[in-house]
């Protein structure tokens, strides 16, 4: 694991669109807008107490994204003595986006995509607060 | 236990920092959607820490197939320790090889013909273990949609739709499946949603950047058909 400040974990879940959503929200996060700032790590480690991982979630600032109410990435981090800086919930994303078809659990449609996006974004803020208050402490 | 009781579980990865948990996860849902559709469940591998008791019975209660996508095995693992044993435990680059993994993307927004092509194989090998696993209770039959409409290349029958594209006539598993899911979706018969029925499609079934044109042509035609068929509207006022 580098020394990035903030990992971003998404649940991935299987059977939703919702988990899609997470995890390509997640690699716009990482890989478009905040590059030099957040990582995401696979939750899967978490759930099988890799060392590296563990130790990743417990040294880093972490934002989850979970599919559905069961919330399996943040419990995970919360389990593994990870801090989770901000647990973000993609059905509330739906909230501005009624009626919208988002896609499956396979493939995004363009709602789908948007929805991500807008989800990449708060992210985004979410990191740059992070820094901020970081830089305020020091 | 009867034919119409046994359900293999498939537990992917899925995991989000390499491109072999995006294939184990767009391989597993191919299989659960579009290759053994009617013998196979999943479930998340984080909801064992997370879920509860009937959740993390879920191993005991059907045989399982566990698709890690990479040598840590962390869905063998997790699924052993908080489930119960598996009966077959794949990982990507065992399947597809490291040539083909160093190939693959682990976004959606940068997949191409390759991660397709190691999704098409991972899925064929996951389908087999289904098959074998299948075979092993009782000799339970293998339920398929429509077994006249096309075989895949592991032998087993899938429903399948032949276009013809640049002149060459193609064979496309599962095309129905997709247009009906699409139509679900509200993908609209223009250019926006022929952009999507490629999209859509490439995830199942490899297609050649230089075919893309008539790919979308040809799907968008069938796809027009296809809702004319399903939808009792004119379709002069479909958008």
């Amino acid at each position: 694991m580098n020394d990035k400040t903030v990992l971003v974990i998404p649940c991935s879940g299987m059977g939703k669109v919702h988990g899609l959503i997470g995890r390509e929200a997640t690699y716009m996060a990482v890989e478009d807008l905040t590059s030099d700032r957040a990582d995401t790590i696979c939750l899967a480690m978490l759930v099988k107490g890799e060392p590296a991982a563990v130790t990743a979630v417990r040294e880093h600032t972490c934002i989850t994204l979970d599919g559905c109410p069961k919330e399996c990435a943040r419990k995970n981090v919360e389990m593994s003595g990870g801090e989770v800086a901000k647990a973000i919930r993609i059905v509330d994303a739906f909230r501005n986006h009624r009626g919208a078809q988002p896609g499956t659990a396979t493939t995004l449609a363009e709602d789908g995509w948007v929805i991500a996006r807008e989800i990449a974004e708060n992210v985004e803020e979410e990191i740059h607060m992070i820094y901020k208050d970081k830089e305020d402490l020091q | 236990m009867s034919s119409e009781t046994v359900k293999v579980g498939i537990i992917s990865c899925s995991g989000e920092e390499i491109p072999g948990g995006s294939i184990s996860r767009l391989a597993t849902r191919r299989v659960l959607e579009l290759l053994r559709p009617n013998n196979t469940v999943t479930i998340c591998l984080p909801l064992f820490l997370a879920g509860n008791e009937a959740e993390q019975d879920f191993a005991r209660t059907h045989p399982t197939i566990t698709v890690d996508g990479c040598d840590k095995r962390c869905a063998k693992w997790g699924t052993e320790q908080y489930s119960g044993p598996v009966n077959a435990a794949l990982v990507v680059e065992d399947v597809i090889g490291a040539d083909r993994l160093s190939k693959c993307h682990r976004s959606a927004r940068n997949m191409n013909a390759d991660d397709e092509e190691a999704v098409r194989v991972l899925a064929e090998r996951i389908a087999e273990e289904v098959d074998a696993i299948l075979a092993m209770e009782n000799g339970a039959a293998i339920e398929n949609d429509s077994p006249k409409e096309g075989v895949c290349s592991c032998s087993s029958p899938i429903p399948a739709s032949v276009l013809t594209i640049d002149g060459e006539r193609v064979e496309i598993p599962g095309l129905m499946l997709i247009f009906e899911q699409c139509m679900k979706n509200g993908v609209p018969l223009s250019e926006k949603g022929s952009e999507e029925l490629l999209r859509t499609v490439r995830v199942y079934h490899p297609i050649d950047r230089e075919k893309e044109h008539a790919y979308r042509k040809a799907l968008m035609n069938a796809y027009r058909e296809y809702y004319r068929s399903h939808q009792f509207v004119p379709l002069s006022s479909v958008k």
